[in-house]
């Protein structure tokens, strides 16, 4: 997961490596999921969210689809 | 301080440790934290893979490359924090850094295409926003088949 000052520098760097152009997070989303994920990481309940709570989390986010889909099996 | 089950303390040593020196602990340095037997410290790494909180070095499992958000090895995502200097694993966890130690922090990072400086701030508990995007180039459902890469 790269960052790039814009959706431009995106472009140019998937073409580059030949690599598909997937979903753009801004920051205020990149944040809230850095919360989510590990605000608790250094206390005794840690733990990675379980698939349905990944997906809630990326819904509330407005990232949707199967893209976000842990369970998907669309790419395999 | 209540007991905990074995997988627990090494978890917990492992991201104190790391909190406190900026650095991922092997596990010769968890064993003598929690004073257990280190080949009983090596199985709780595995163990901890399998439940996708740590990744052992692929080589070596005495060592461990990533304590997400916490990288064992130096990265492109440089963070400073609580007056000291960490690595992240990749942008989202520049920012898990500081959400993990509830700390302001600073990231100074690079665009993944031309390697102009950018940075990321936390300051006062929140993201300094700027117009900068992140990629994700690998789906949700395959972010564990190569975490490195991800």
């Amino acid at each position: 997961m790269l960052l790039f000052r814009s959706e431009e520098a995106v472009n140019l760097w998937c073409a580059a490596h030949d690599i598909p152009r997937r979903p753009l997070v801004n920051l205020t989303q990149l944040w809230q999921l850095a919360i989510h994920w590990y605000g608790n990481r250094l206390t005794v309940e840690s733990r990675r969210p379980a698939p349905d709570e990944m997906v809630s989390i990326f819904a509330s986010l407005g990232l949707t689809g199967p893209f976000w889909d842990p369970k998907s099996d669309q790419w395999r | 301080m209540p007991e905990h089950d074995l997988d627990t303390k090494v978890k917990l040593a492992i991201y104190e440790i790391t909190a406190d020196t900026g650095r991922i602990p092997d596990s010769s340095a968890v064993s003598q934290e929690i004073d257990i037997d280190e080949s009983e410290v090596v199985a709780a790494f595995g163990r901890l893979h399998t439940k996708r909180l740590v990744l052992p070095e692929p080589d070596d499992p005495s060592r461990i490359r990533m304590a997400p958000p916490f990288s064992g090895i130096a990265t492109a995502f440089p963070v400073e924090a609580n007056g000291r200097n960490y690595f992240a694993n990749c942008v989202w966890d520049a920012y898990g850094i500081a959400a993990a130690l509830h700390c302001d922090a600073v990231s100074r990072a690079s665009d993944g295409h031309t390697g102009e400086p950018l940075t990321l701030e936390v300051k006062n508990g929140q993201p300094v926003l700027k117009p900068y995007v992140a990629h994700f180039a690998v789906p949700a459902a395959h972010w564990w088949d190569n975490l490195i890469f991800t």
